[in-house]
């Protein structure tokens, strides 16, 4: 009988996760322990790794899907197996025809079938937000929520007069009913949070790590004078050469190579070439670093910790793929092992796997800089005369103007730029 | 020993609908009643005085039968014939709640329940004591009659709503202590079976919470009726003299008077039954037992519900308390709201009001309107013979929500169950105004009520 796949619970707080990528096609044998598909978290990518050895029978999701925890994701068989479960998961036999139809109409995930199903919802009128506007669960969710229906008439003629819009009320009524009282709640919530019901708030002491990151944050923020400067990067290469490294790396180190592991050799190349920026000003000394020692920001439960990879620009690709991916490990793990975070000289801090384009990191002092990865979208742009879709980037650099000037920095990114887009040339 | 989740005090409407809720919720449920199933609203309340007041409603009607040619001969009462029907009604009733109790597997313990501490509660009966352990305790004892401090009152034998349902004769005439509702329905009940009764109420005017119009319809139609109102009056001592009890009243203008009947009945209001938690330190407001906004007292796995709380003395607010702590208990977080709690008079001439009255949108400085539609005008009150009457709306006149409504004529302890369904729905004067409704109905003055609110009156 087919294996179910479903979305691990990787936190004590995860409910949802995205995945991010399929790793194995419909029909695929995979082995025990393999990555099926990258899963995003609210913290971090991580890969969904097969229980059993098998063939991937059928993907009930597109990548770029939110799916709750727990819910199945894949099935997995003996090879071209039927699965009856997909079609209890789905629907019934019985309309079978009918879906047929309206499959037609309407590009839709098993799971956003049934909820529609099961709340008598047409699913021609919710508009999908899934990649082909595929109507996703959550958007079967969100057209409930704002069903007009589930409304009092008072509360309805209450919305009207002062122009709010329904659907950013949380019904508290009976099924999720919005009443007065939500909108009188939303008109009010500008009030100051001690006139709010103290049920609904949570108080946290600072403390712990989280009053280290604060302390530094502010300290860096308000000491040292930031200036950020970014630019775009054309990915397409990149993404080429991992494609190519993949299979190479994976079997050489058991680790997936991923484009952070790129950036952090291309930072660390790019960087012994512009030493200027490898540096750090400490009680009214500028110390200039020989070494080059990349710190990446790592997000955690608690707070965010910067493990660190030394000589980075002196080992090979894989070795950076084989220690990120460890240190990576045993942080989650719970190994904070002060090593791991000693003598860094530069950071990198990647929010690609967000909906991030780009912003400005805070130096992590005493560093002097400090780099931030977007994500890469595909994106038309210019080539030779023509329009070509690439995979597109953007890097922002804060520098510490102190002891940073301008023209070093926009020189770093320029040669970064440059390796980044063409870097084959970086492994020679 | 068997860990119960829940135990319940006291078998009236909080506890015994706490407890079968509870039961179908899957929780192990005891429940303690030191007397009867069904608490003071079977026993000695709601039930017996609605029981005689359909007595009292049939003679009137007998008498006002001539008028539509309806001619009885020889009208004969007995009280022992009304006091045992009640008690048959009240029998069925029990039996009622008994067999449902049972039928969801509660534990009934008849005897006095004692809490000892948050976990532990004793029963004692005929000396023996039993104690149970438990997660959390509902206390739902109720109330009794309160006993106002009067010079003799001591030493007169008089009746409180505890024994005057079960009168063997009817007497010539009776003194009831109190204008409030217990007060006017039983003289209306009284009256009505041919005693002569005078009401003594210390306010201005009798059910002094309600309107201040139905208030004055009530009035009249019990002076009508012949029985004596003395507003502004405060008893200063009792006494008997040769069978008779003797009032001496005190007008609030110094003026005394004396007032002699037959019978005393005293019906000034309620006090709480505390008797289960003198162990325990638990908060109280007065005499009353302090709970939170989720009926929790501050010993966080105790909570208290209906009369026992002060607040509205009603039956359905007592059964409502006991369902939200049910709720609470399974940990989902309920609040009682009282905001549109139905109030209801049953006297043959019949009151009911929803939400807010127009003296607490007054003292709030609400800005309301008010829209009154008098029931002569409707048909149904017509055909009955019963046009006195009528119906308020109160309303803001933005959107039209329904603050609170006040009727008043026959059978509007079960139109209000309307106005209920309008306000909990939070639907407005206009979705009223466009409801259809049967006709000829009483419930017709809704429609016209709410169409005179917005302007388009239609009768
Ligand atoms: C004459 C009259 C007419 C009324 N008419 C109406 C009406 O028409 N509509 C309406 O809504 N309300 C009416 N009420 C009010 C209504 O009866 C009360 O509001 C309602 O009964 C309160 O319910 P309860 O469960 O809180 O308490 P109760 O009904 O008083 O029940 C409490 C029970 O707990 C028991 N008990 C007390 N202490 C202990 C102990 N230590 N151990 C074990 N058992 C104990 C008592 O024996 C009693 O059975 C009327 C009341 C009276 C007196």
């Amino acid at each position: 009988m087919a294996r179910e796949v479903v979305m691990p619970k990787l936190g004590a707080t995860m409910e949802e996760g995205i995945i991010v990528s399929w790793l194995v096609n419909d029909g695929e044998f995979i082995e025990e322990g393999d990555p099926i598909a990258e899963i995003q978290t609210d913290k971090i990518v991580l890969e969904v790794e097969a229980e059993s050895s098998g063939h991937l029978l059928k993907k009930l999701y597109d990548a770029g899907s939110t799916v709750k925890v727990h819910e199945v994701i894949a099935y997995m068989g003996e090879e071209n197996e039927a699965i009856e479960q997909i079609e209890n998961f789905s629907e019934s036999k019985d309309n079978k025809l009918e879906e047929v139809n309206e499959e037609e109409k309407v590009r839709k995930t098993p799971a956003a079938n049934k909820l529609a199903k099961d709340n008598g919802v047409d699913l021609s009128l919710v508009p999908g937000t899934g990649p082909n506007s595929r109507v996703q669960k959550q958007d079967v969710e969100n057209y409930l929520q704002q069903d007009t229906s589930k409304i009092t008439p008072l509360a309805q003629k209450m919305v009207k007069d002062l122009k709010i819009d329904d659907k950013d009320l949380i019904g508290s009524g009976q099924h999720g009913k919005i009443t007065k009282k939500d909108v009188l709640s939303a008109v009010t919530k500008t009030t100051s949070t001690q006139e709010r019901e103290s049920s609904q708030l949570k108080k946290v002491p600072l403390k712990g790590m989280r009053k280290v990151i604060a302390e530094r944050m502010s300290e860096s923020y308000y000491t040292a004078p930031h200036v950020t400067l970014t630019t775009e990067i054309n990915m397409t290469e990149c993404v080429i050469l991992r494609k190519q490294l993949l299979p190479v790396i994976e079997k050489e180190t058991g680790y997936r190579l991923s484009y952070n592991d790129l950036i952090v050799k291309a930072v660390a190349h790019t960087l012994s070439k512009n030493k200027a920026l490898n540096i750090s000003l400490q009680n009214n000394e500028i110390y200039f670093y020989e070494e080059v020692n990349i710190g990446f920001a790592v997000s955690l439960d608690e707070g965010l910790v910067v493990p660190v990879i030394e000589n980075t620009d002196q080992i090979g690709l894989a070795e950076i793929v084989k220690r990120s991916k460890e240190i990576v490990a045993n942080i989650k793990n719970g190994k904070l092992s002060p090593e791991y975070f000693e003598n860094g000289t530069f950071t990198i801090s990647n929010l690609g796997m967000y909906a991030v384009d780009s912003f400005t990191p805070i130096i992590n002092q005493p560093q002097s800089a400090i780099l931030g990865v977007g994500r890469i979208v595909e994106k038309p742009v210019v080539k030779n005369g023509e329009v070509v879709i690439n995979s597109m980037m953007q890097l922002s650099l804060s520098f510490d103007h102190r002891v940073i000037d301008g023209a070093p920095a926009a020189q770093f990114m320029t040669d970064l730029k440059e390796n980044l887009e063409n870097p084959f040339r970086m492994l020679v | 020993m068997t860990t119960f989740d829940v135990i319940i005090i006291g078998g009236g409407p909080g506890g015994y609908v706490a407890a079968l809720r509870g039961a179908s919720e899957g929780l192990r449920v005891a429940l303690i009643e030191a007397e009867q199933l069904g608490g003071t609203c079977l026993n000695q309340g709601c039930i017996p005085s609605k029981t005689y007041l359909k007595n009292a409603e049939i003679l009137e009607e007998i008498e006002q039968g001539k008028q539509r040619g309806i001619l009885v001969k020889d009208v004969d009462f007995s009280m022992e014939g009304m006091v045992s029907y009640k008690n048959s009604v009240l029998n069925n009733l029990r039996m009622g709640i008994q067999s449902l109790l049972k039928a969801r597997k509660i534990e009934v313990f008849n005897g006095l329940g004692l809490i000892k501490n948050s976990q532990e509660v004793e029963v004692i009966s005929n000396n023996e004591k039993t104690t149970l352990s438990t997660k959390n305790i509902i206390i739902a004892t109720g109330s009794r009659p309160l006993i106002p401090k009067v010079d003799g009152l001591e030493n007169v034998q008089y009746h409180t709503t505890d024994t005057i349902f079960d009168l063997k004769t009817l007497p010539k005439s009776m003194t009831i202590v109190g204008g409030g509702v217990i007060g006017v329905e039983l003289a209306d009940v009284f009256s009505s079976l041919g005693s002569k009764v005078t009401i003594i109420e210390y306010s201005n005017r009798i059910i002094a919470m309600e309107d201040e119009e139905a208030s004055k319809a009530l009035h009249k139609k019990l002076h009508d009726k012949g029985i004596n109102i003395l507003t502004n009056h405060l008893v200063t001592s009792v006494s008997e003299e040769n069978g008779c009890k003797m009032l001496v009243v005190e007008k609030k203008s110094g003026e005394k008077d004396v007032i002699s009947s037959e019978e005393l009945l005293i019906a000034v209001g309620r006090t709480p039954n505390n008797s289960a938690t003198k162990h325990i330190d638990l908060a109280y407001n007065g005499a009353f037992i302090k709970v939170n906004d989720y009926l929790q007292t501050n010993i966080s796995s105790i909570y208290a519900v209906g009369d026992v709380i002060g607040g509205y003395q009603l039956a359905h607010v007592a059964s409502a308390e006991g369902l939200t702590v049910i709720e609470n208990i399974l940990g989902n977080q309920k609040k009682m709201d009282y905001s549109i709690v139905p109030r209801c008079i049953y006297t043959n001439l019949q009151i009911a009001s929803i939400g807010q009255s127009e003296n607490d949108l007054k003292s709030k400085g609400v800005d309301y309107t008010v829209t009154k539609y008098n029931l002569f005008g409707n048909g149904k009150a017509q055909t009955l013979g019963k046009k006195d009457g009528f119906v308020k709306v109160f309303t803001d006149s933005k959107y039209g929500e329904i603050y609170g409504m006040c009727m008043v004529g026959p059978y509007v302890t079960e139109l209000i169950g309307q106005g209920s369904a309008y306000m909990s729905l939070e639907g407005t004067v206009y979705e009223m105004a466009e409801m259809i409704q049967p006709h000829p109905s009483l419930s017709e003055i809704f429609m016209e009520v709410a169409n005179l609110s917005i302007g388009k009156g239609v009768h």
